[in-house]
């Protein structure tokens, strides 16, 4: 155990040195990705030990920050399965990230991108990993800093320079109300959890809920919870892609990670509002998440609304653990806990290919606008195949591993309805409706990520000379896609372990409820089963049968390659294609109400009659309300304020030897009145 | 009839005259209105007659027949009279989109659900089953006449409500006084004329039935 | 018999069936509208035909063109091992339940949009859109429709719903059961395509949905995507006529209880059949934008089904 934990650290720290002495060569690049490779192998290794032993890690090392208590980090099953998920994206990413960098080679940012990517590695790796409060918050500034430094990776863009300003307001924010909540438990500075859990349980019950609530912003807003979930769809696309799907993979999942840690762990629960609240932010997350992603034409901000919404649908199930937790139905709590984990590392895994096929789409054609991209499957029919698979995969279609967590996540929901209270049966049933819905539009968000992207005749020359991209971006993305099929077929193996590992959280003993019998999966009243891996087999076996069948017995005469039918038009261009817009006004119209997109017609007439129409100009934009109504108000007063702050600043040295001298005579009264000494 | 039974049918009996209201919600059509509204006082009588049964009570019986007599064959008819008046004008623009009323329409019952939880508890009876349905259709009911432009649509709207709190009544203590119930129906009867001379001056003045006319009147 | 054997037996007697039922929805519907209409037996033929055809395929169109009718058609055939067509309980109920069901039907809707998309076709493109459309919203009320029945049984297992029925006869006429039957017919119209949310029989470009998605397909790909679309009508009325009614399903294997069992399978599909052809006489198309009204009116209908179930508990 010690030395797979040391294996990681140094592997990462290696990594890191390595692009800072390499230089900015391939040399440099190589050594950091192997470096990389191997502290995830050993991240992982040490995930799976703990998962599989049940015996938490520990190292203590005090001499390190001797002056505030030293650093400590254990290990515990709810840590263990976020290490394991950041450690099955890190791997691939790292390889991705070796080609997706080639073309930094031989100018600085190379070097940076290198240590900055080792470095968020590390810090991501060792947020589950703390045992108190200085070291969480350590590894937890680390990881949010080095992010940012990633995401302002191509600076030189102007977006990106606005993606950064959007991510680090948040990211400080959250870490303020983070200091607070800390602060409430323990007055008394840095602690240990074990130290925290003890003083929590002699909190007020006003307090405790007091630290929820900063809980629930601090790493909601890191998780992207709406309306905490601007800086998402901003610094995702300004991020190089493989930054991306670590942060959409990973990074937000640490928000998970931190509010079971304090909701669940330090304050082991609490009243049922507070499970509400959670399951009122998951289901607002989920359906917004997939409503804004259903519009967008940029395929990495879809893929970060997207990302928006799986949040959601995570917090729909930690929301339903500690309602039930609340409630004292403590295997249903279990039980919809374990599926909230099971769809966080589900999440990581396809949501880190689809980045990465993003990013191979972007270097490929040089846009992510998809009203100009199209045809890919031709140019690069590795990305176009493992894309379409993420996509089955999060749209939670079966036998992939997408659909079981969300199957999980249904059956989990449904002991709430049995629930005595009305109130939460009937909260329950909304969350389901809307759990469904989101299931629905996810389905037709990635009809049109996948078809307006790859399928059909190209937009623009870029896509038609779209290539495949290079072999260790492809190993990437390969990797993570064999690990959505494994999470589906050995979701049997899988969940057992899950459910031990949450058992214990909401308070129950180890082996946790059973879900698992044979090959397949089973709720803990043993009452509906499914399985992945038979349905799988299954739907593969009649889809064989069917393909010889219509082999042997259908007509033998030849293909016949025709153009596409087309009313009698003469010829066949890309602008009669169905756009990523057109796919999504159907349900841009339906939820008009919701939208409030605002439209601008512009139609030109001939001269001579109003039936010629020369050209007609349409434009429509979709501002989303909580930028319009909540963020909007602050920064203009904020910017209000500061505007009148300014005034201070008028450069001449009289004036501020002035403010000295008034900021001493003040200083001094307020000693004399105090009546120190 | 066993009392399980008797909760199965006022459920059974309650959701369809909800279903009534509903179907407001969802149609444009004055004949579809009005046909909602039958179908409902239908069904209404229905379930009068059927908690009736269970009782042994008589006057539940009359009280049913009454009703049916006359909302379920004699106001219809009246209705159908002025639509030939009028012409039909369809609900074409209600405040509220039909879809998303409908929606409300949901949340309004789960409401109903929730705020009715106590209320049913401390009942004893096997037709408490359907109260909270009854509630939901006089929230319905007043959201139909919130969200609704026409007068007709708000008179049937307002039928309904009155439809709503016998339902209640019947379920909750097996039937008012039948003496409670005519003064009702009369009650109702005038304030239907009223609302009928209403809707004819509306008419009159502005060539439609459209309320948004009346804002209108300030000018 | 073996028991494993039960799977295939129920996917050839589905197979069998399906052409014939829409065969026999079309030639009802003919009937209801004084025409004298195709036989019942002509969809047979259609698919004969069309097996024995040459495939056009378009020249933007790539792989997934050509593998879609093959995932469409086996996902299809896939549920019909899991839906308890004539017996249950059934030896693969364990491996999926009503949710996997309704989630394989929605794979099969998802790679038929992409095939509608493939060949740059405004119609497939059209077509692959709404279709989309209508499924994502008409999930919600699938969702509750199912567990409405699910809480009156206590699981999504098929079999388990179909058993609980048969056991207590009575629940199946209780408030909940009803609405959720309801809930389920509104959404079998939305998803198998016919009116008034789309319309079989026309082909009139602008208005179709299903139709214009498979415009670009012919010979044997056709043939597997009008066979997978029978299938699923099949699909949808089998759970509707087994599981709000399960009388006549085989709870023990026998050839004789399986025959009886198919014997009324049939029987319940014609009654369907018989009333959407008696819908499809009656009302015409909604506009797309319309939709949404029934398919909100549908899940209404689902949501009141559970509210019933709360109210007796």
């Amino acid at each position: 155990m010690r030395a797979l934990f040391f294996l990681m650290v140094t592997g990462y720290a290696t990594g890191a040195a390595a692009s800072l002495v390499l230089g900015t060569g391939p040399l440099a690049r190589w050594a950091s990705t192997l470096a990389a490779v191997v502290g995830a192998a050993g991240g992982l290794g040490l995930a799976a030990g703990v998962c599989m032993g049940g015996a938490v890690f520990s190292l203590a090392a005090p001499d390190l920050l001797a002056s505030a208590g030293g650093l400590a980090f254990s290990l515990d099953g709810l840590g263990a399965v976020f290490l394991a998920l950041t450690s099955l994206v890190a791997a691939p990413s790292a390889l991705y990230g070796a080609g997706y960098a080639r073309a930094w080679d031989g100018r600085p940012m190379q070097r940076q991108a290198g240590f900055m990517l080792n470095m968020f590695l590390l810090s991501m790796s060792l947020v589950p990993l703390a045992d108190g409060t200085l070291t969480f918050l350590l590894c937890w500034e680390g990881m949010s800093l080095s992010s940012y430094f990633l995401v302002m990776t191509e600076a030189d863009h102007p977006e990106v320079a606005g993606a950064g300003q959007w991510y680090l307001g948040m990211t400080q924010m959250g870490l303020a109300c983070l200091l607070g909540a800390f602060l409430l438990i323990a007055a008394g500075g840095p602690a240990t959890f074990a130290q925290l859990r003890a003083a929590a349980a002699l909190l007020p019950a006003g307090t405790r809920d007091l630290v929820f609530v900063l809980a629930v912003v601090g790493f909601g807003g890191k998780a992207g919870l709406i309306p905490l979930h601007v800086w998402l769809p901003r610094a995702h696309p300004a991020a190089p892609s493989h930054v991306s799907a670590l942060m959409s993979g990973s990074m937000i999942k640490m928000g998970v990670y931190g509010l079971l840690r304090i909701g669940l762990d330090v304050l082991g629960g609490g009243p049922a509002w507070w499970g509400a609240l959670v399951i009122g932010l998951g289901a607002l997350s989920a359906v917004l998440g997939v409503l804004y992603a259903l519009t967008e034409d940029d395929l990495k901000r879809l893929l970060a609304y997207s990302s928006v919404e799986n949040v959601g649908v995570i917090a729909l199930g930690v929301g339903a653990a500690y309602l039930f937790q609340s409630l004292q139905m403590l295997p249903a709590a279990a039980f919809a806990l374990a599926a909230a984990l099971f769809h966080a590392v589900n999440h990581a895994a396809f949501k880190g290919l689809l980045f990465m096929g993003a990013g191979a789409v972007l270097h490929a054609t040089g846009t992510r606008n998809m009203n100009r991209l199209g045809g890919l499957i031709r140019g690069m029919p590795w990305t176009a195949a493992l894309f379409l698979l993420g996509s089955v995969a999060i749209a939670g279609l079966p036998p992939l591993n997408g659909f079981v967590s969300e199957w999980l996540l249904f059956q989990a929901l449904l002991p709430g309805i049995g629930a005595p209270s009305p109130l939460v049966a009937v909260l329950m049933v909304l969350a389901l409706g809307m759990l469904a819905l989101t299931a629905g539009l996810a389905a037709a968000c990635f009809v049109k990520a996948f078809g307006i992207t790859f399928l059909a005749i190209p937009r623009s020359p870029e896509a038609a000379a779209a290539h495949e991209t290079a072999w260790s971006m492809r190993a990437g993305m390969i990797v993570l896609a064999a690990a959505c099929l494994v999470l589906s077929a050995g979701s049997f193996a899988i969940l057992p372990r899950l459910s031990a590992v949450a058992a214990p959280l909401v308070g129950l003993p180890a082996p946790g409820p059973v879900l698992r019998a044979g090959l397949t999966i089973q709720t803990p009243d043993g009452l509906a089963q499914m399985s992945p891996v038979i349905v799988g087999a299954g739907l593969g076996v009649v889809v064989l049968v069917a393909w010889l069948a219509v082999k042997g017995f259908a007509s033998r005469r030849p293909l016949r390659v025709g153009e596409t039918w087309g009313c009698g038009r003469v010829v066949q261009t890309p602008r009669m294609e169905y756009t990523s817009t057109a796919f999504a006004e159907p349900l841009r119209r339906i939820f008009a109400e919701f939208y409030r997109p605002t439209e601008d017609v512009s139609i030109d007439f001939h001269p001579d009659s109003r039936y010629f129409v020369h050209s007609i100009s349409y434009r429509s934009a979709i501002l989303p309300w909580f930028e319009r109504y909540l963020y909007a108000p602050v920064i203009a007063r904020t910017r209000l304020w500061s505007e009148r702050v300014l005034a201070l600043q008028s450069g001449s040295v009289h004036a501020y030897l002035a403010y000295l001298v008034a900021a001493l005579v003040l200083l001094l009264g307020w000693l004399v009145a105090t009546g120190r000494r | 009839m066993s009392p399980e039974m008797v909760s199965q049918l006022s459920v059974g009996g309650s959701t369809l005259v909800l279903l009534g209201g509903l179907m407001m919600l969802w149609r444009r059509g004055v004949a579809a209105h009005i046909g909602a509204f039958t179908f409902q006082s239908v069904a209404l009588a229905a379930t009068m007659a059927m908690v009736g049964w269970f009782a042994g009570d008589w006057q539940l019986w009359a009280v049913a027949a009454l009703l049916l007599l006359v909302k379920g064959i004699g106001i219809p008819l009246l209705l159908k009279r002025m639509e030939r008046r009028f012409g039909s004008e369809r609900e074409l623009e209600p405040y509220v989109n039909t879809a998303t009323s409908l929606l409300i329409g949901g949340l309004l019952v789960l409401l109903a659900y929730i705020v009715t939880a106590p209320l049913v508890s401390v009942s004893r009876l096997p037709t408490r089953t359907g109260m909270p349905l009854a509630i939901g259709l006089v929230f319905v009911s007043l959201f139909i006449i919130i969200s609704r432009k026409k007068a007709l649509t708000q008179v049937l709207g307002f039928l309904m409500l009155e439809n709503g709190i016998a339902l209640l009544a019947v379920l909750g203590t097996h039937g008012i006084p039948i003496i409670v119930e005519i003064g009702v129906f009369l009650d109702v009867a005038l304030g239907f004329i009223v609302m009928q001379v209403f809707v004819y001056q509306i008419h009159e003045t502005f060539e439609s039935i459209d309320v948004e006319q009346l804002n209108r009147l300030r000018e | 018999m073996r028991p494993w054997l039960l799977g295939p037996v129920q996917a050839a007697v589905a197979l069998l069936l399906a052409p014939g039922l829409v065969g026999a929805i079309r030639w009802m519907k003919a009937r209801l509208q004084s025409r004298a209409g195709s036989p019942p037996w002509q969809p047979y033929l259609e698919l004969r035909k069309l097996f024995a055809k040459e495939v056009v395929v378009s020249s933007n169109a790539s792989w997934l063109f050509r593998a879609a009718p093959f995932i469409v058609f086996g996902s299809t055939v896939t549920v019909t091992l899991l839906v308890p067509l004539l017996a249950v309980p059934l030896p693969f109920g364990g491996a999926g339940d009503l949710l996997v069901v309704v989630y394989l039907l929605l794979l099969g809707t998802f790679f038929l949009a992409l095939a509608g998309l493939d060949p740059g076709s405004p119609f497939g493109g059209m077509g692959a859109s709404r279709e989309m459309t209508v499924a994502a919203l008409a999930e919600p009320t699938m969702a509750l429709a199912i567990f409405a029945l699910a809480w009156g049984a206590g699981s999504t297992n098929l079999g388990q719903i179909a058993l609980r029925t048969l056991s207590m006869p009575s629940e199946a006429l209780a408030p909940g059961h009803v609405l959720a039957f309801a809930a389920i017919f509104l959404v079998t119209l939305a998803e198998t395509g016919r009116l008034p949310v789309d319309n079989p029989s026309t082909h009139l470009e602008l208005t179709m949905i299903h139709e214009a998605m498979i415009l670009e397909y012919s010979g044997r790909y056709l043939a597997l995507i009008e066979w997978a679309a029978a299938l699923k009508l099949l699909v949808f009325f089998s759970l509707l006529g087994n599981l709000f009614a399960p009388w006549g399903v085989a709870s023990v294997i026998t050839p004789g209880a399986l025959l009886w069992a198919a014997g009324t399978l049939a029987l319940k599909l014609l009654a369907l059949g018989g009333v959407i052809a008696l819908v499809e006489t009656h009302i015409a198309k909604l506009r797309l934008f319309r939709v949404p009204e029934l398919l909100s009116a549908s899940f209404i209908l689902a949501l009141l089904a559970v509210t019933a179930s709360f109210l007796l508990r």
